[in-house]
């Protein structure tokens, strides 16, 4: 599974705290290295600011909303570190052209969007950076010290996620996220066409021929529904024995078939299992 | 370090031992358990299972635990209430410790309780739609309790997307709901404040659905980014600055695992979930069909208690009050919690005030859940 942003590698705890614990460090060193905060003196707001919102920048591109998220759940490993992604995995030699082409032009863009992402990230940054600065002139706020080091961290966050907020709702900035996720879902579309041709071609079941089996299935288990739920005929009533349908033809597939119990279809009682989980 | 003060370096020597504590702690509460009262599966449908929770037997009592046989007949005879969960979560958040669950709470006050369980969906499952899940789904489980209970309804408490299949099921079959709880459940999908709305309202709904199967590991990264400083952050400075104990870190674990442990979602019914719901808003405009019948919220007739939450960042507070102008229900009352959204299962509310109001609103409705006592 590809990593996720936003969600540790591990999915452990102590792994996201640890790394969220590195970036707190870092931000209490920019506020506790200040010069000015150190001379009493009132502090460079502008050269603060920018600090202040590189970090920030940085942090955003490392990770990036949900948009993004589906660019790399759809396995294209640029969707995260940046642009240029790698190339299309199966290569061109083993599709035909056309949909080189196709899968192609999508990654190009997906770049571009993401150029486009990284101006919000940057602009997001920006704004958290000034917000802060207004907030701390605001309350007279020169002390940039490491006894009010805690409460400048969660001001920080307030500031950003209100700049986050502000930014996020905005309709291009949801245009972008949507085109993000599509273009992406796109592209995937695209690389499975790409592998099931080469399926084909090697005799291999499609995901196509897959999606029509399962739809198969599903009518075969509705038209078994019905027909359990089908009042039981005169014959059956006075027990004598029903003639049973002609079995329907099995596709030719080399597919597993689903579960029991997926193809049991009404559900069952279970035999109890006690105890705690 | 060298060019920080005397007070900074040892702030952050401090810090920094606080940070090696926390992360030791954080360490040896990896294992911890989630889920605390006792179940048994009663029944089952493809990945779907229901489960029945039982109550604790007393202390010193023969027998195994959930009782003798007098016990479970009394159970029989009391009235039943279906939790039903949504599909982007594991229900466990409702019974995640002793001290925090709703569940332990509702058994103890004498109902008998069952829970939808939909499991993980596999990709044999991505042709699965909404309406499988709400009539093979939750309507096999609402047979199997009226069945087991000699009942023509039952008490029904759908949780956020599970409150939504909760009217839907409730408006398509309204004789079966004796009285319906939801808790932070959306009939507006288009409100102001719905951020989530707004980002999915230009998806592509028929890539998604061809997409096939959306990771959980996706929807997480999804919900965090609603929010991501606080939520990816904040949370864990304030572990390290707050001072917690063992027993805080072991909370703050087990919460930690039910936020990054979501399913799997099928793709045709959560593709029919953003495109009816989200971006069409048809429970609310009255569009919706499922299985050829038109799914009207006047068809909601039953008693319908509302609990949402004041500061909710995913389900916003008007896009559950909305409910109250649609649905049928004469017997309607809605209370507006005041936390977030996690905050309504594992807060101090949800320990004291959410059980409360639950536990004597359904009691006022239907007597005493424990007839033979």
């Amino acid at each position: 599974m590809t990593e996720m942003p936003f969600t540790p590698g591990s999915r452990e705890s102590d792994a996201a705290f640890t790394a969220a614990a590195a970036r707190f460090f870092e931000l209490l060193k920019t506020f506790s290295a200040q010069p000015a905060t150190q001379h009493g003196q009132l502090p460079d707001w502008g050269s603060f600011g920018s600090v202040l919102a590189g970090q920030f920048e940085q942090w955003l591109r490392s990770a990036p909303a949900a948009g993004a998220s589906f660019a790399a759940a759809a396995g294209f490993p640029g969707a995260t570190v940046g642009w240029p992604p790698g190339a299309v995995p199966l290569g061109p030699a083993a599709a035909q052209a056309a949909d080189a082409q196709s899968a192609w032009e999508l990654l190009m863009k997906l770049g571009s969007l993401q150029g486009e992402l990284a101006r919000h990230w940057s602009a997001i940054a920006q704004d958290s950076a000034q917000r802060f600065i207004a907030r701390m002139q605001a309350t007279g706020g020169a002390d940039l010290s490491s006894e009010r080091a805690l409460a400048l961290y969660e001001t920080w966050v307030e500031c950003a996620e209100e700049a986050y907020a502000a930014a996020v709702r905005r309709d291009d900035f949801c245009r972008l996220q949507a085109q993000l996720t599509n273009t992406a879902m796109a592209l995937l579309l695209a690389q499975r066409r790409q592998a099931d041709k080469l399926a084909r071609a090697w005799g291999l079941p499609t995901r196509e021929e897959a999606n029509a089996l399962q739809r198969q299935i599903r009518e075969l288990k509705k038209a078994l529904e019905e027909r359990a739920a089908q009042p039981a005929p005169r014959a059956a009533r006075r027990g004598k024995a029903v003639p049973r349908p002609k079995a329907r033809p099995r596709p030719k597939a080399t597919l597993r078939p689903e579960p029991k119990a997926a193809a049991a279809g009404r559900g069952r009682r279970t035999r109890a299992r006690r105890g705690r989980r | 370090m060298s060019e920080l003060g005397g007070d900074a370096a040892r702030m952050f020597l401090d810090l920094g031992s606080r940070a090696a504590e926390t992360l030791a702690r954080l360490r040896l509460a990896r294992d911890v358990r989630v889920g605390s009262t006792p179940r048994r599966a009663v029944w089952s449908d493809q990945k779907t299972t229901l489960y029945e929770y039982l109550p604790e037997a007393p202390a010193g009592a023969a027998g195994a635990r959930g009782g003798s046989a007098g016990q479970a007949a009394a159970r029989a005879k009391s009235r039943p209430l279906l939790v039903c969960f949504a599909l982007v979560n594991r229900p466990y958040i409702l019974d995640l410790q002793p001290d925090s669950s709703l569940i332990r709470r509702l058994v103890g006050a004498g109902f008998t309780v069952y829970l939808v369980d939909w499991g993980d969906p596999d990709d044999g499952d991505r042709l699965r739609d909404f309406n499988d899940y709400l009539e093979q789904g939750l309507g096999g489980c609402v047979r199997y309790i009226l069945e087991a209970h000699g009942l023509e309804a039952l008490d029904l408490l759908g949780v956020c997307q599970g409150g939504v299949f909760s009217l839907c099921y409730t408006a398509l079959h309204p004789g079966q709901v004796a009285n319906l709880v939801t808790l932070t459940t959306a009939v507006d999908f288009q409100t102001p404040e719905d951020l989530l709305s707004k980002w999915v309202r230009e998806l592509d709904t028929e890539l998604l659905e061809q997409a096939g199967n959306v990771p959980g590991e996706l929807l997480n990264a999804l919900f965090l980014s609603l929010m991501p400083f606080r939520l990816t952050q904040q949370k864990y400075v304030r572990l390290l600055t707050g001072r917690a104990d063992q027993r805080a870190v072991e909370d703050f674990v087990r919460m930690e695992r039910w936020i990054f442990d979501s399913p799997p979602q099928a793709a045709v019914a959560l593709t029919q979930f953003v495109r009816w719901f989200y971006q069409e808003n048809r429970l609310l405009r009255g569009t919706l069909e499922l299985g050829g019948r038109a799914v009207d919220l006047k068809s909601v007739r039953a008693p319908l208690l509302n609990l949402y939450a004041s500061a909710d960042h995913i389900v916003p507070p008007a896009a559950c009050e909305a409910m109250g102008r649609y649905v049928g229900s004469r017997d309607y009352t809605a209370c507006a919690i005041d936390t977030g959204h996690i905050g309504m299962y594992v807060s101090r509310k949800a320990r004291e005030e959410i059980p409360q109001r639950i536990i004597s609103w359904l009691k006022a409705r239907g007597g005493d859940p424990r007839p033979d006592r």
